[in-house]
């Protein structure tokens, strides 16, 4: 198992205490596709913090390819974000004074990646996701699907372990998101990369192949998808 | 290196204005610093003019007033030295410290040249003056031991005095200058050299002019010199002298030379029946001291005067630290993305330091550049000017500027002051925590 949680726990302390996640089991396998669903308040926040190595938990144990992952100091906690875990966000989270090319370096540029090696690795990628004609441009001057595919770049420039995906489509219109979820699920087909999505959107989970439904802090049904049919507005579409 | 470079540029070319107006506030701290220190070093220079030309191990005495009754007779009696005080100060009891000692007499006199004179004082002097006071010969020579020897009729003057009678016309160097002369003494329109060996009359006698000493503006220009015998000879007043200068050795403290100075002191005074401890009986100006004095007086206007500049400089770190940290409130999204793709908190804290530290060093670097032209324009200015104080032409300020050493102090307290600057907002950005900052927006 690539991704392996056992009941882990995590209680937030402001004022009132309040117990997000109340013992989450999840065993996530090398190569899938997985959406975690919940409505807001749910704890799918929590739980892609604690699975992206952003935040604590209190007790259980998480496990990425066999490693524990518990009380690690930031520095250890930024390298292993920095070379195990992509990231994906809604609003893409790019550096505004940083074109599209040194966006998609600065993960190697922490790895101390020479300025030469990087710059061409970032390149190929964003040839990749066809953005190559847009490197020297700043975010603010490309499309929400443009920003997020540089994101995309990003992600995938470290050849991490995981993907996380936080709402990858909230910002966008329902083409684009279908175009971004179209390319995620490429990329796990073909290249067969670990891509877990968080949303709150039917249709986004209905892309992927394993859903897992998160309500009030436990996990409620895992739905097996391949057949791509648990959207209740049809096959292909995500609804807006 | 380059990254961060990069990195610090573009964050600087985000906010040039604000950038620069915190800048300027450090430079200013170090303009303030330079310009403090190097006008203090002027006025310190300014001081040790003349105090520097003259051998510091001398001592030289002069006769006084009596303070208070001694020995049956009345204070407010004038003491005269005579030459038995010199076989005193350079007999048995003092052979362990004074080495050479020596008297001068002098007399004001009128000095006649063609028709042209000035009115000065003639000091009757030895050759050995020449290396206690350090006196510079521009042309000719000074008073040698065949003068004294031959008690000859010779004078050695100085440059104003010679420009004064080969055609300055008649000044009486009494009366000075304007108050403010500025340019510089080279610039002389006579040609001094031409009155050696020429002949002037003082008095009833002519005397050969074999010498011609520097003029500065810190040296008496009443004041020239003949041979001791010759003056003592002619203007002859007894055993009576005018003072008395030694070199002395083996007196290395304040406190060797205070207790040397009451001994000599109280054998001096007792000679003239005074009271041994009157110190206004006889007057000792002792050089080795008075510079000790002049050193610790310069270490203590040169910390005030660091103390001052530091505190003005103090003023541009809080500006710094306080832009670095709205710098880091505004970023504070960013760090958040930077440390969720895998930034050390570490690489977070040295991006805002060398940023601080930049802004810092450059701003300084201005500042002290523009300190050093503001040092060489008070140079050329108030540095070439003079002050009559008391019919005493000094300087204002001599030399002003600071050396290599202040440049390279300043450069480090730059350095820790962008850190100390820099240090609370970097400590802030490295604890930036990533979900919290990615929420922000």
């Amino acid at each position: 198992m690539l991704i392996e949680l056992k009941d882990v726990n995590k209680t937030y302390n402001n004022g009132q205490p309040l117990h997000v996640l109340k013992g989450i089991d999840l065993s996530i396998d090398r190569g899938e596709f997985v959406s975690i669903m919940g409505a807001s308040g749910s704890g799918k926040s929590t739980l892609l913090n604690i699975l992206g190595i952003l935040d604590n938990y209190d007790t259980g144990e998480y496990y990425i390819d066999g490693r524990l992952i518990k009380g690690l100091s930031e520095r250890q906690a930024a390298d292993y974000r920095n070379r195990l875990i992509g990231f994906i966000f809604q609003s893409f989270n790019l550096i505004g004074f940083k074109t599209a090319v040194e966006n998609v370096e600065l993960p190697l540029f922490y790895q101390g990646v020479g300025r030469a090696k990087r710059h061409q690795m970032a390149m190929e990628y964003l040839d990749r996701l066809g953005l190559a004609a847009w490197a020297k441009h700043y975010p603010n001057e490309m499309s929400g699907g443009q920003k997020q595919r540089v994101a995309i770049a990003r992600a995938l420039i470290t050849q991490p372990k995981i993907i996380l995906a936080d709402e990858p489509t909230g910002a966008l219109d329902s083409k684009t998101s279908e175009e971004v979820m179209q390319l995620l699920s490429q990329l796990n087909r073909e290249e067969g990369v670990t891509i877990i999505v968080v949303t709150h959107e039917s249709g986004v989970a209905n892309c992927t192949d394993k859903i897992v439904h998160i309500k009030d802090g436990v996990i409620g049904e895992i739905e097996d998808n391949r057949e791509h049919r648990a959207s209740q507005f049809g096959v292909n579409t995500i609804m807006k | 290196m380059r990254d961060i470079f990069t990195e610090i540029w573009e964050s600087i070319r985000r906010n040039k204005m604000r950038t620069c107006l915190t800048g300027f506030a450090v430079s200013w701290g170090i303009f303030m610093l330079i310009v403090l220190l190097g006008a203090g070093n002027g006025l310190m220079n300014a001081f040790m003019v003349g105090g520097e030309d003259i051998a510091t191990n001398t001592m030289q005495i002069g006769g006084g007033r009596t303070s208070k009754p001694y020995d049956g007779l009345k204070e407010g009696r004038r003491i005269r030295l005579d030459d038995r005080d010199v076989e005193l100060t350079g007999g048995e009891l003092f052979s362990d410290h004074v080495d050479q000692v020596i008297s001068t007499v002098s007399t004001s006199v009128t000095v006649n040249y063609g028709k042209k004179h000035f009115s000065g004082l003639m000091e009757g002097n030895f050759p050995a003056r020449q290396e206690m006071e350090k006196i510079e010969v521009r042309y000719g020579r000074f008073i040698n031991e065949k003068d004294i020897r031959d008690s000859r009729k010779v004078v050695v003057l100085s440059e104003n005095q010679v420009e004064n009678l080969l055609g300055g016309g008649t000044r009486d160097t009494g009366a000075r200058f304007a108050t403010l002369s500025f340019g510089s003494e080279s610039g002389r329109k006579t040609d001094v050299a031409s009155l050696l060996g020429e002949y002037v009359r003082i008095g009833t006698f002519s005397y050969r002019v074999v010498g011609i000493t520097k003029s500065d503006r810190m040296s008496d220009d009443n004041l020239f010199f003949a041979p001791y015998t010759t003056v003592k000879t002619i203007y002859g007043k007894g055993q009576e002298i005018d003072d008395i200068t030694f070199t002395f050795h083996g007196l290395d403290s304040e406190a060797e030379n205070e207790a040397f100075e009451e001994q000599y002191r109280a054998a001096v005074n007792l000679r003239h029946r005074a009271a041994p401890d009157d110190n206004r009986a006889i007057w000792i100006w002792n050089r080795f001291t008075q510079n000790l004095q002049m050193n610790k007086g310069r270490n203590i206007l040169s910390t005030a005067l660091w103390i001052i500049g530091l505190f003005t400089l103090l003023g541009g770190i809080v500006g710094v630290s306080n832009i670095m940290l709205i710098t880091v409130k505004e970023r504070t999204h960013e760090f958040g993305i930077r440390k969720a793709i895998g930034a050390s908190p570490w690489s977070i804290m040295k991006l805002i330091l060398a940023e601080s530290v930049t802004i810092t060093a450059f701003f300084g670097y201005v500042g002290m550049l523009l300190g050093m032209i503001a040092c060489l324009v008070l140079d050329k200015t108030v540095g070439q000017s003079t002050m009559s104080v008391m019919d005493e032409q000094i300087a204002m300020l001599v030399d002003p500027g600071v050396d290599l050493g202040v440049a390279l102090g300043a450069t480090v307290v730059l350095i820790v002051a962008g850190t100390l600057a820099g240090i609370f907002p970097a400590r802030r950005a490295s604890r930036v925590r990533p979900i919290e900052a990615l929420r922000a927006e």
